[in-house]
């Protein structure tokens, strides 16, 4: 008797198989697909119902991915901003209290070790939201600060609203506050529910988080208000092609975090991934300074960047070329662009290609069709801006669609 | 509150005689340097205490035997030393004198291991003196390409050591690579029984570390001892003339000493130092700090925003569990040692009468108790006279730095007991002459120190933690990330003991990374 309530405390506390979110009951029922996958624990959608329809909702209408799997790690105190301006490269303390800043951090080395979003809620509040899972790193950054850590990956929600009628639909729910809200800014729109026009599509967009508790009413109440809007609920793959489109990169794919890598030389620094801007060399000691002082006097070991394809056979993993004959680097991220009509990639280039030299540059793409391969070789031209931007994604107050 | 500003080209935190040398070194070629001690008095391990101690001449450290002879000729150190064999007691009277290679019986007889142990100790002394080569510079990086200067400097003196290696022969190469990591139980043994003789090798390897002769690595803390030729001194009128012959060194070479003047922070500006603040709000300007204060203290000093996770990370989990105590004994009268010479009282006496007994002296302290039978080396500095003052002084293995509740005074007087009664076993009678007697366990040694664990080397000399890992990987090569912040202490390469190499070997770094 006392074995089968110890068994099933432990089924409790340590669930076997993947973990629902909170929003699981709603995804549960709108999926024709049937297409999950593991997402840091949790049960997450690759497709819902159809990838084509989900794409072209991010882009024509609005639609809502859940992204409570993301790591949330809340840091407070009154050394915060000091303890998050040594562990990031850039200056935290231009990120202003109702502000989100896009951040990396690196080792000792210089090395990212991952990428993520800081919200700023107050003058000693933050919270970082990353892809890798942290603790232990944010643990080991706050020892020796005056800082709470805790970790609020499981009891945080939260819901991305991307498409041009997004801010339509939360003033059709009521929440017409985030009318106000420019690009990367943060509020607390109702009580316990904190909205930032942030996202992970180049488009208009909000991030909605709020209590576990609270989730599945808000989802209900978005899902109310869009009926004449098109709201469209979404897995991953819709969602990769969309930021592929605004030429953002994802940890694991365009870059490898440093703490999961074991063969030397694979981490990247921010320099390499082409983030300069966000590496202030001017502020006070960062994590990693050192090291990427040095780089920069030495020279960087390879380029990410942007990259347009001929042709309109997806690349990715194919291989670069210059001059046809010598191999210089690899896609990481590629994509036929629906919207732009272009052949787009995130490619990692050997330096000087990517960098200095950039003229002469070819992909070879496999392409497979009914049991035959096709090798293609096709001009490549490196890109600076993204493939995707529309002016409504920074008009404030928002258009209606 | 005194506000005012002084300039020097260094400042070092820490008048221990690794400050005090790495002072000296600076100063003798031409720099302006101050010496910044918290205490009223210098030596650090070699202190005596401040004028609230009782007056042992050797309160902490007791002995010189691993005095780096360049060190020790480059500072012009004037010791008066007296050279001291060894006696390993043995409960049945059958102690053994070790001199150098020789192991004698009481009565002048070979001891019957006599010829192994005269082979093992030629044989470890080869071994320590080509790794003591290592000792004088600052461990390898090896980080550039081997065209780089610096790199095939580095790969030059590593070289030598290989030359060194191949040059002793295909057979003592081949021991030299087995027994490098290896514990210094098993060598001994398998050359010498256990007995006095094997657990006078294993007392000398483990003290002061938190780790019993069976452990890996141990061997590599003998060679380390025996690196600059394993010659005990014992300076005449105890360490307090050692202290005062580093002080004199430091002194001639034009070093400004300040005692009673703590560090309250180090000054770091755009990644910087510039100097130090004290207590007192008297800022001292520098351009290069040099701590010997070990690598969290100093992490601590300058602000941990300065350095990178990694580094405080280690810093924080720096091994550094201290575990030799020292107790010292006014005596009424000179005591007696049951089947010892008269003359061999002024040797180094040693109650470790088998490797088996140091290991289990060893087991308590892992659970932060401490052992009914410990090791000791003791020291009867006035046994050459009958006359009084009488004093023991003996270095106690193993004291636990942190028991559970502290080391309440309850738990004092019964280590002090368990110590005293260990003693009458060997010298009978001895408690009844005790007049006055002193028990500093490691944690008063961190207190009064400032050594993290109250730590014999300011840090475990395991093999994670020696040469570019010592004191931790980051901060190995006595640079410590902020440009001009250098560590100087026993914490950073070689390592501990009275050695003075830490501290000529940091001053030599920041010369010759132009930061002075």
């Amino acid at each position: 008797m006392t074995d089968t309530s110890a068994a099933r405390t432990l089924e409790e506390a340590v669930p076997l198989g993947l973990i629902p979110t909170v929003f699981q009951p709603r995804l549960e029922a709108l999926s024709s697909a049937k297409s999950w996958m593991g997402w840091a624990g949790y049960q997450s959608a690759v497709v819902i119902e159809n990838m084509e329809f989900e794409y072209f909702a991010i882009r024509n209408q609005s639609t809502l991915f859940d992204v409570s799997p993301m790591h949330k790690y809340r840091i407070q105190g009154p050394d915060a901003e000091a303890m998050l301006n040594r562990m990031m490269t850039r200056d935290v303390r231009k990120i202003r209290p109702g502000r989100v800043g896009y951040t990396l951090w690196c080792d000792e080395e210089g090395m990212v070790i991952d990428d993520g979003t800081l919200f700023r809620f107050g003058p000693d509040d933050f919270r970082l939201c990353c892809q890798e899972r942290m603790l232990g790193w944010v643990l080991d950054a706050a020892w020796g600060f005056d800082v709470q850590v805790t970790d609020e990956s499981d009891t945080i929600s939260g819901l991305s609203l991307q498409g041009p009628t997004s801010f339509s639909i939360l003033k059709d729910a009521g929440l017409d506050a985030a009318a106000a809200l420019k690009p990367f800014d943060l509020a607390e729109i109702e009580p316990g529910l904190w909205i930032s026009r942030t996202g992970f599509t180049g488009d208009l967009g909000y991030e909605l988080w709020m209590k576990n508790a609270d989730g599945l009413a808000l989802w209900d109440r978005l899902w109310d208000a869009a009926r004449d809007w098109g709201l469209k609920a979404i897995g991953f793959e819709a969602l990769n092609l969309a930021r592929i489109e605004a030429g953002f990169i994802a940890a694991q794919v365009d870059f490898q975090p440093i703490h999961s890598t074991l063969r030397l030389g694979r981490g990247r620094t921010p320099l390499e991934l082409g983030f300069e801007r966000l590496v202030d060399f001017e502020k006070d000691h960062f994590n990693g300074r050192r090291a990427l002082l040095q780089q920069r006097q030495k020279g960087l070991r390879t380029h990410l960047v942007k990259i347009e394809l001929g042709g309109f056979k997806p690349s990715n993993g194919a291989l670069l070329y210059h001059r046809k004959t010598k191999e210089v680097g690899h896609v990481t991220s590629g994509a036929w662009s629906p919207t732009t009509k272009r052949n787009i990639a995130l490619a990692e280039l050997k330096a000087p290609y990517g960098g200095q030299v950039q003229d002469d540059l070819w992909a070879e793409i496999y392409v497979h069709e009914e049991g035959q391969w096709d090798r293609r070789l096709v001009p490549v031209t490196v890109q600076t801006s993204p493939f995707f931007s529309h002016p409504r994604a920074r008009a404030t107050p928002p258009r209606p669609f | 509150m005194s506000n005012t500003t002084q300039n020097f080209d260094a400042v070092i935190i820490g008048g221990g005689h690794n400050g005090l040398t790495a002072a000296t070194t600076l100063a003798r070629k031409g720099h302006s340097v101050c010496v910044l001690e918290r205490s009223s008095v210098l030596g650090g391990m070699m202190s005596v205490g401040g004028a609230e101690a009782p007056s042992f001449t050797s309160r902490l450290a007791h002995l010189l035997y691993n005095l780096n002879p360049k060190v020790e000729r480059e500072l012009g150190l004037r010791l008066n030393a007296r050279n001291l064999t060894t006696v390993s007691l043995a409960p049945n009277g059958e102690h053994v004198e070790i001199d150098g290679g020789k192991a004698r019986m009481m009565d002048g007889a070979l001891h019957p291991k006599a010829v192994a142990f005269a082979t093992l100790q030629t044989r470890l002394q080869r071994f320590a003196t080509l790794l003591s080569r290592l000792s004088l510079r600052t461990p390898p990086k090896l980080s550039g390409s081997w065209t780089d200067p610096e790199t095939f400097g580095e790969l030059m003196g590593l070289a030598g050591i290989g030359l060194g290696l191949k040059g002793m022969g295909k057979v003592e190469m081949r021991e030299f690579l087995r027994a490098l990591l290896t514990n210094v139980h098993d060598l001994m043994v398998d050359d010498l029984d256990d007995g006095p003789l094997a657990g006078a090798m294993a007392a000398d390897a483990v003290r002061g570390s938190f780790s019993g002769p069976k452990a890996p690595g141990t061997l590599f803390s003998l060679l380390y001892r025996l690196g600059n030729g394993a010659n005990l001194r014992a300076p005449v009128g105890g360490m307090a003339s050692a202290v005062a012959a580093f002080e004199d060194a430091a002194a001639r070479a034009g070093c400004v000493i300040k005692r009673q003047s703590a560090v309250r922070s180090v000054l770091v500006q755009g990644d910087r130092v510039h100097g130090v603040e004290l207590d007192d709000g008297t800022v001292i300007h520098a351009k290069a700090v040099l701590s010997s204060i070990g690598p969290q203290a100093t992490i601590n000093l300058a602000g941990i925003q300065h350095f990178d996770v990694e580094i405080a990370r280690r810093a924080k989990n720096l091994r550094a569990k201290g575990t030799a105590g020292k107790l010292n004994l006014l005596l009424k009268a000179r005591p007696e040692f049951s089947g010892l010479p008269a003359p061999l009282h002024q040797a180094r006496l040693l109650i470790a009468p088998s490797s088996d007994y140091v290991e289990h002296a060893f087991n308590p302290v892992k659970y932060g108790s401490f052992s009914e039978a410990p090791t000791l080396e003791i020291l009867l500095p006035n046994a050459h006279t009958p006359e009084t003052p009488q004093t023991l002084s003996a270095v106690v293995g193993y004291m636990p730095h942190d028991p559970p509740g502290g080391w309440t005074d309850a738990l004092r007087t019964k280590a002090e007991q368990q110590i005293m009664a260990v003693l009458e076993a060997y010298a009978p009678g001895i408690g009844d002459r005790v007049q006055h007697s002193e028990l500093l366990t490691p944690t008063d040694i961190q207190t009064e120190t400032g050594a993290a664990g109250g730590h014999w080397h300011h840090g475990e000399m395991g093999i994670d933690q020696i040469l570019n890992v010592r004191p931790i990987n980051g901060m190995a090569h006595y640079q410590c990330g902020v440009e001009g912040l250098y560590l100087c202490g026993a914490s950073a390469h070689p390592g501990g003991d009275i050695n003075g190499a830490p501290g000529r070997n940091s001053a030599l770094q920041a010369l010759k990374d132009g930061a002075l």
